[in-house]
């Protein structure tokens, strides 16, 4: 499995913005969803994702609420708020930027 | 919303955290659980797949923390744990707190008075509206190549203001002067202000009751109008509602109350019993008398160079259109003079509030340069416990910030001390200092003064916990935890701190002693009369009401002074219409001397006084040339005058010359022929230039006695003059009974203020100096234990170790000395308006400044240098 140093710096908050982008999740969830999409290469340590979440929490991109969840137990789900969605445009588009110049480096160079 | 969200969240997670900490726990468990399941899933038993989900999950408590550090409350948390330790610390830690404390409670103290007093008598100076709109209207006028800024107006310039000026949206003039209540009750004088109607509106105060004047009351002939101050009213009339409409005899002319004015309302710097209508009448007698002082608002907008325009444009057109007055606006330079009012409510104090305040806030350095010289010396005694504390993990930055919360924790329970000393400090200015300063009862800790002293507490803090920071090495390099020798930076930054404390206080030094020469100077000048405090006075006021006929007017007189000489203990005795220092009577009149003063020109103005015979003798003031008056004078067609000797100098040389030559008030009086030449009368304060006087023998309605008695001021003496007066008539109001020496002292008070507070500053800074040096000295030997014992082992006598630490006093003083003088040379000048009879460069007062902090450093270095030569080697070897 690959650790979590082995994620870009800074995607992290990218993958859990665009995760729970569409639907609400508790943590587990999401790092499971994030192991899913990912075709099972990429594996979010617990050790960065809570306190990746709870910082995002904390900077009033995410929100969380205790919900009963899928696992039999209230649970705490995080959602996007209105500032976490644009945070997620922001960086996506820094993303977009970041790759196709790696991908141009590597063609031309 | 964000910005609230994330405002919301770090609330919670401060004053919720263990809800928060819960939360956080439960969370975690639910991924765990989900890994046990995982796990379970995967074939294992229970325990095992506890393990491995434990494992994989990784350092829990180390993410959990990670969590936490995402809520960002460590800054507060520390910082509420870093106040608790600093509170400990100055509980536990007396030798070093207590000190600290006392000497920030003393500077911030001294300060918060002071600037108590600058907020009172400056700041707040004027009480009314829109302040800043507020101007004073005078003229401004050369006077024999002399300018004058304050010459007041007449009442005829008044009338041509009032009605052509367009800058002002109100204006009116007043004067100060006494009155006599007659009526029921007991006669009595009181303060009166005389103003226009135009005066209350332009401070924008309305009644308490009644009405404001109107141009109606100042019609001649019209029923004469007065208004009552709040305390006239509750003394006289017991606050009686039925007060309006009442008629008062003020100077037996009956005057009906339309209003009192409200309990805070103060009349500029003035505090009048009661408030006259001005009749105004232009070519009525006075009416030509410039002496109505001007206050306006101006109109919105308008400055007061366009109001000063203004008024040239009216004065010019004013004086065109009038014979009398078109040439000696010419002549005497004549311009309108629009300043702002809180110059006449200030005066000269502002300039003393801000020599006394910059000396405080030089003290206030010193007492963070001796705090941060504590707050080091500590922080190296420290120096294990900061390692021990880097060793386990705290940040350099960590440690700094808490010396920083010590240093400000210091400041601010030395400022609330400073608080209650400033509270003790202006209970007693308000009840002993001078009453001359304006607003003295409005002195007191207001909001202001508790912000200031905030202010002045954590910036004192800030400085010298900084100090502390930069020089204790903490931000070059980790102590080892170890006792070892101070940094020879510190060393430096304490050396430093006491070089600098020697120079201030120097600077502070050089100040007051500059004073203390100024006020030796004052007394060694002959005022104009002797032994003040030997000579009763006692204002009399025979009205026209009463006595018609001046002939008896002057008979009455005499017959008063006639008793009053003959009681017991009083060897002289006479009377004048105003006795030295008594400024509000002063008089004056332009004075032409025959063959001396150019035809067609203005002469010069003098002081004019009508004396009688025996004045000068009581106040014993010296006749140069020529002889007093004689009682035939008063009677005799033959006009004789006495002059002052600077005005004889000016005109004849050598006063004996001037007898015999003659003078008359004006361009077109009598002539008087000058009989006698008397010494200088320094009537304005002997500060100042004596003016040229011009005394007449004669009578008015209002003349001052002066009695020379070695009784004079006690009750006794009072009571005999007092039944001496009655019995000639009994409805006299008699006032202003006093010594002269009162007067003296009061014309003194404002310089003595400020001589002894800037002494009392001094003195705190050289005291603070001294602490310092010594500190820092008996620390260095304490420091230097071990190379001590070592020098006298192999042979140092007692004489060579205490040289050595004597030397480096020495130095250190020299070089504080050094920088002071320099310092002090260059803030001097700003203090030139306090002085008198010394230059700001006096080298007297520089060498004696200079000894004196030379000799004070040396005593404060002696001590510690006698501890080191007495160090016992074997013991202090052995103790390390």
């Amino acid at each position: 499995m690959p650790k979590p140093s082995d994620l870009l710096q800074g995607t992290l908050d990218l993958l859990i913005l665009k995760t729970i982008a569409t639907v609400p999740l508790h943590g587990w969830a999401v790092a499971k969803r994030i192991q899913v999409l990912s075709g099972e290469v990429l594996a979010v340590g617990q050790g960065s994702l809570y306190p990746a979440l709870h910082r995002l929490e904390q900077q009033g991109w995410l929100r969380a609420e205790w919900k009963d969840s899928d696992l039999g137990r209230p649970a705490k789900v995080y959602s996007l708020t209105r500032a976490g969605r644009k945070q997620l445009e922001r960086e996506l588009d820094s993303w977009s930027r970041l790759s196709s110049a790696v991908q141009l480096l590597i063609e031309t160079a | 919303m964000r910005v609230y969200r994330v405002f919301m969240h770090r609330l919670r997670s401060i004053f919720r955290k263990s809800w928060a900490d819960t939360e956080l726990q439960h969370e975690i468990e639910i991924h765990l659980e989900q890994l046990v399941k995982e796990a379970v899933a995967s074939g294992m038993n229970e325990s095992e797949a506890r393990v491995v989900a434990r494992r994989r999950f990784g350092p829990l408590e180390k993410t959990k923390e990670e969590c936490r550090d995402t809520r960002r409350v460590d800054v507060i948390d520390n910082f509420t744990r870093d106040v608790r330790y600093a509170l400990r610390m100055i509980c536990s830690k007396r030798s070093f707190s207590v000190p600290a404390l006392l000497t920030l409670a003393l500077g911030i103290g001294a300060n918060i008075a002071i600037f108590s007093v600058v907020n009172a008598v400056l700041i707040r100076s004027l009480p009314y509206a829109e302040p800043e709109k507020l101007v004073g209207v005078s003229n401004s006028a050369v006077f024999s190549g002399q300018v004058v800024n304050d010459w007041p107006l007449s009442l005829e310039m008044y009338a041509a203001y009032n009605e052509q000026a367009q800058s002002f949206a109100d204006f009116g003039v007043w004067t100060p002067g006494a009155a006599a209540v007659t009526g029921a009750g007991d006669p009595e004088q009181v303060a009166i202000v005389s103003m226009t109607h135009g005066v209350l509106p332009a401070l924008g105060v309305q009644p308490y009751s009644g009405r404001c004047f109107s141009s109606a009351d100042e019609v001649p002939g019209a029923q004469k109008a007065v208004i009552l101050s709040y305390k006239y009213w509750q003394r006289r009339f017991g606050g009686s509602e039925s007060v309006l409409g009442q008629l008062v005899l003020i100077d037996f002319v009956s005057y009906q109350v339309v209003g009192v004015m409200p309990r805070s309302f103060e009349f500029l710097n003035v505090d009048p019993d009661v408030f006259l209508a001005q009749s105004v009448a232009s070519g009525a007698p006075g009416s030509e008398d410039a002496d109505n002082f001007g206050v306006a608002r101006l109109k919105p907008g308008v400055s007061l160079a366009q109001a000063n325009q203004d008024l040239a444009r009216v004065l010019s057109i004013w004086g065109a259109g009038n014979a009398q007055w078109g040439q000696a606006l010419e002549e005497l330079r004549v311009k309108p003079n629009i300043h702002p009012l809180k110059q006449d409510v200030v005066g000269d104090v502002g300039a003393i509030l801000k020599i006394l305040m910059g000396a405080l806030l030089i003290v206030l350095l010193l007492v963070c340069a001796n705090v941060a010289n504590l707050v080091l010396v500590r922080a190296q005694a420290r120096g294990e416990e900061f390692a021990i504390r880097t060793a386990l993990g705290a940040g350099r930055g960590r440690i700094a910030g808490q010396l920083i919360v010590e240093s400000l924790a210091l400041a601010t329970l030395g400022g609330a001390g400073g608080l209650a000393l400033a509270y003790a400090a202006l209970r007693v200015l308000v009840t002993h200092g001078p009453k001359t300063l304006p607003r003295i009862s409005e002195i007191g800790l207001d909001s202001t003064s508790i912000l200031f002293a905030l202010a002045c507490s954590l910036l004192s803090g800030t400085l010298f916990g900084f100090i502390a920071v930069l020089k204790s090495g903490l931000s070059s390099r980790p102590q080892n935890a170890r006792g070892s020798s101070p940094s020879v930076e510190q060393l430096h930054a304490q050396n430093a701190l006491v070089v600098a404390q020697v120079a201030l206080a120097l600077v502070l030094l050089v100040g007051a002693g500059l004073l203390v020469r100024s006020f030796i100077a004052l007394s060694a000048v002959k005022p104009g009369f002797t032994h003040p405090e030997q000579i009763q006075t006692i204002r009399l006021f025979i009205p026209e009401a009463q006595i018609r006929e001046p002939e008896r007017v002057a008979q009455m007189q005499a017959d008063i002074l006639h008793e009053v000489a003959a009681i017991p203990g009083v060897t002289a005795a006479g009377f004048g219409t105003a006795l030295p220092l008594e400024l509000e009577y002063h008089n004056g009149n332009p004075v032409s001397v025959n063959g001396k003063t150019p035809v067609g020109r203005i002469p010069p103005n003098r002081t004019i006084k009508y004396v009688s015979p025996g004045l000068f003798a009581a106040l014993g003031t010296r006749l140069i040339a020529g002889r007093d008056f004689a009682w035939s004078d008063l009677v005799s067609p033959h006009r004789v005058a006495i002059i002052s000797e600077n005005m004889a100098r000016e005109n004849w040389d050598d006063p004996p010359d001037a007898l015999g030559e003659r003078i008359r008030i004006g361009t077109d009086g009598p002539w008087s022929v000058i009989v006698g030449v008397a010494e200088n009368v320094y009537d304005d304060g002997v500060d100042r230039q004596p003016p040229g006087i011009v005394y007449f023998p004669g009578l008015r309605r209002t003349v001052a006695f002066a009695l020379r008695s070695s009784r004079a001021g006690t009750e006794g003496l009072l009571k005999e003059i007092t039944e001496k007066i009655r019995a000639v008539d009994s409805s006299l109001p008699l006032a202003n009974i006093r010594t002269l020496g009162d007067l003296n002292r009061l014309a003194m008070e404002r310089r003595a203020f400020a001589l002894v507070l800037l002494g009392i500053a001094a003195v705190m800074a050289v005291t603070l100096s001294i602490i310092g040096v010594y500190g820092v000295l008996a620390y260095a030997v304490a420091q230097r234990r071990k190379e001590i014992s070592i020098r006298v082992a192999v042979g140092a006598g007692p004489r060579t170790i205490k040289s050595l630490f004597l030397r480096q006093g020495l130095i250190l003083a020299c070089l504080g000395g050094a920088i002071g003088l320099v310092s002090a040379r260059g803030v001097s000048h700003w203090m030139a308006s306090l002085l008198f009879g010394v230059r700001p460069g006096d080298p007297l007062t520089y060498g004696v400044s200079c000894a004196v902090i030379v000799a004070a450093t040396l005593a404060a270095s002696y001590v510690p240098s006698r501890r080191a030569s007495s160090l016992d080697p074997i013991e202090a070897l052995r103790s390390d």
